[in-house]
């Protein structure tokens, strides 16, 4: 456990030390921004024509009508941020051979793979963490509901898990990190996607609709917390995790 | 210490290494000398667990690389080509995260983190950050991590490659201090190197052991003598004891026999040419005389093919051909 939290540490150090981590924080804390104040402007100019005709400002929820449909648009924003997260996780390690040090310490592949995941989801945990000052405000002026929140915020860390599973195994595959990018963003639009192609073919809907990793964070956002999506998020990223293990051990045995 | 039983290594249909055997006793350095694509590191990346052997089986400490890497890997220090250092860390940080990625507890790691330093003579360096040191820093980093587990055994890639003349000469003596307390190969392609540091050495060509023997015996061997082909019809019991008769002639094998065609390498003292010698007798005894050349034993060839002086300049050249 040592040496996996060794690895994550130096993994979101070594973030923070190239410009990534701030190119990230900052592009997301920007386009954050702008969505939330679209959204509250929206939210804002409704509750006053609920006012006009009658019903009073409290009748619109604030937890509903405005950090539900901002929370979608960060799912979107997370699509294009976490790619640049874990695109070089691997391949930076076979570039300057320091993958050499880390397969030849006594820590199995699988370790090193859990160290380098929870670097990736700490970094994504303080991305997530600059969306909350935002929200903060709310509580400041209105009395939005704490608990969708928190479940949210629990929902968006799974939903980013799956991505960043997703993410390290194809850093192993590719030393280009253009390709990376483009092929975890490719393969999380597939998956986003997915249920537009089930809900033309009911035969197929079902099985569609639960392999699509954002249908499951649905109910996050409206305060649930299901075991059913819960065990979804953590196969997925188990699943991530394992191939990302079974691909530097293939390539170990390729040389 | 170090036990290594048919090893093979395939890169898909490319034999990097084939059938390599060797020991290494406690406290032993080890020299593993061959051309530039000789197979040393990928038989050192197969000691070191790195990645695995096609065939055979390579035991590090009493442990299996294979069956027990994590076991091994503990008793295992190693320093690749390139050192593996994370440019963005000092030497402080990086030395630490080693040590917690070969599991020293805190206390410990402190301790061992100086220790190593000191070692290595790098204290000067500790909050430089890795990107910023010279090439010479470089490698005793990559000294000081491979070290600072305090394993059995230490396994170092090409240790002097690239650095000037006075940094080869301090990490030669830093590698000799090291081997009170570790169990050392190192590889080289520069021939003096071996003879100043290893008390072994294992020579290697195209993935195969040629030699395995001590520096100052395989000087000699190669000093002492030259070697002839001659190749003559029929076989004639009495013709090892008629040329081996002839003055400085060393040795007379037969080397090979067929058609009715056997071949002899005749070893002779250096500077002393036995052609003419070799041919008379042959005609006086009546046998037919097909072919005499001057044959170069692959040892030799594989020596010339290394590099001799130890500028760093002159260190890349290409594997020999047969
Ligand atoms: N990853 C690899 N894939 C394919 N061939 C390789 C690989 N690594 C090394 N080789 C080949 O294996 C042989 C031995 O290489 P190597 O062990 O690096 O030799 P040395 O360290 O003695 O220079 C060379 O012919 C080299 O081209
Ligand atoms: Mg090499």
């Amino acid at each position: 456990m040592r040496n996996v939290l060794a690895i994550a540490n130096k993994e979101l150090r070594s973030y923070f030390a190239s410009p990534i981590a701030y190119i990230v924080i900052g592009v997301f804390a920007l386009l954050y921004g702008w969505f939330f104040v679209a959204v509250l402007g929206f939210f804002v100019r409704q509750s006053m024509q609920m006012g006009q005709f009658g019903g009073g400002a409290q009748s619109m929820n604030v937890n509903q009508q405005l950090i539900r449909p901002l929370l979608q648009n960060v799912t979107i924003l997370i699509l294009f941020m976490l790619p640049a997260i874990t695109m070089r996780t691997y391949s930076e390690e076979k570039r300057s051979g320091t993958i050499e040090l880390l397969l030849t310490s006594p820590i199995t592949d699988f370790q090193i793979v859990i160290g380098k995941f929870l670097g990736a989801l700490a970094l994504y945990a303080v991305m997530l963490g600059v969306s909350l000052i935002h929200l903060a405000i709310l509580f400041v002026y209105g009395r939005p509901e704490w608990k969708p929140l928190l479940t949210a915020y629990v929902g968006l860390l799974l939903f980013g898990g799956c991505f960043i599973s997703v993410g390290l195994f194809i850093s192993t595959l590719t030393k280009n990190q253009v390709v990376s990018f483009m092929a975890t963003f490719g393969v999380f639009l597939f998956l986003w996607v997915i249920t537009w192609i089930g809900s033309t073919v009911p035969s197929i809907e079902g099985l569609v609709t639960y392999l699509s990793v954002i249908d499951h964070f649905d109910d996050f956002s409206k305060g649930v917390i299901d075991t059913a999506h819960v065990i979804y998020y953590l196969s997925f990223i188990t699943f991530g995790l394992f191939l990302t293990a079974k691909s530097v051990d293939s390539e170990r045995w390729r040389g | 210490m170090i036990e290594v039983q048919h090893l093979t290594k395939r890169y898909g249909r490319v034999t990097a290494v084939e059938d390599v055997d060797f020991k290494v006793e406690r406290g032993e350095i080890l020299g593993f000398l061959g051309p530039n694509g000789a197979g040393k590191t990928t038989t050192m990346r197969i000691l070191t667990g790195f990645m695995p052997a096609t065939e055979g089986k390579a035991i590090v400490a009493g442990f299996d690389v294979f069956d027990q890497p994590i076991e091994a890997k503990r008793r295992t220090g190693y320093l690749p080509e390139t050192p593996p250092l994370y440019p963005d860390m000092t030497v402080v940080e990086y030395l630490d995260f080693v040590g917690k990625l070969k599991g020293l507890l805190p206390a410990d790691r402190r301790q061992r983190v100086r220790a190593v330093m000191d070692r290595t003579r790098i204290t000067d360096m500790a909050d430089r950050l890795c990107s910023k040191l010279s090439k010479g820093y470089r490698q005793r980093v990559g000294l000081a991590q491979a070290i600072i587990h305090n394993p059995d055994v230490l396994i170092l890639d090409e240790p002097t490659a690239g650095l000037d003349p006075k940094q080869i000469i301090e990490t030669r003596e830093l590698i000799k201090e090291l081997s009170g307390d570790h169990t050392i190969i190192l590889s080289t392609h520069i021939l003096p190197e071996v003879s100043q540091t290893c008390d072994r050495v294992v020579i290697i060509n195209k993935g195969r052991v040629v030699a395995v023997d001590t520096p100052e015996n395989l000087t000699a061997r190669l000093r002492g003598s030259e070697t002839m082909y001659l190749q003559v019809d029929a076989a004639h019991a009495d013709a090892p004891a008629v040329l081996g008769r002839l003055p400085g002639v060393t040795r007379v094998t037969e080397s090979d026999r067929r058609d009715g065609l056997v071949g002899y390498e005749v070893e002779s003292e250096k500077g002393h040419d036995v052609r003419r010698d070799l041919a008379r007798a042959v005609v006086t005894s009546g046998w037919g005389l097909l072919e005499l050349r001057p044959m170069r034993m692959s040892l030799e060839e594989i020596f010339l093919s290394l590099t001799t002086d130890e500028t760093p300049t002159a260190t890349e050249d290409g594997a020999p051909n047969a």
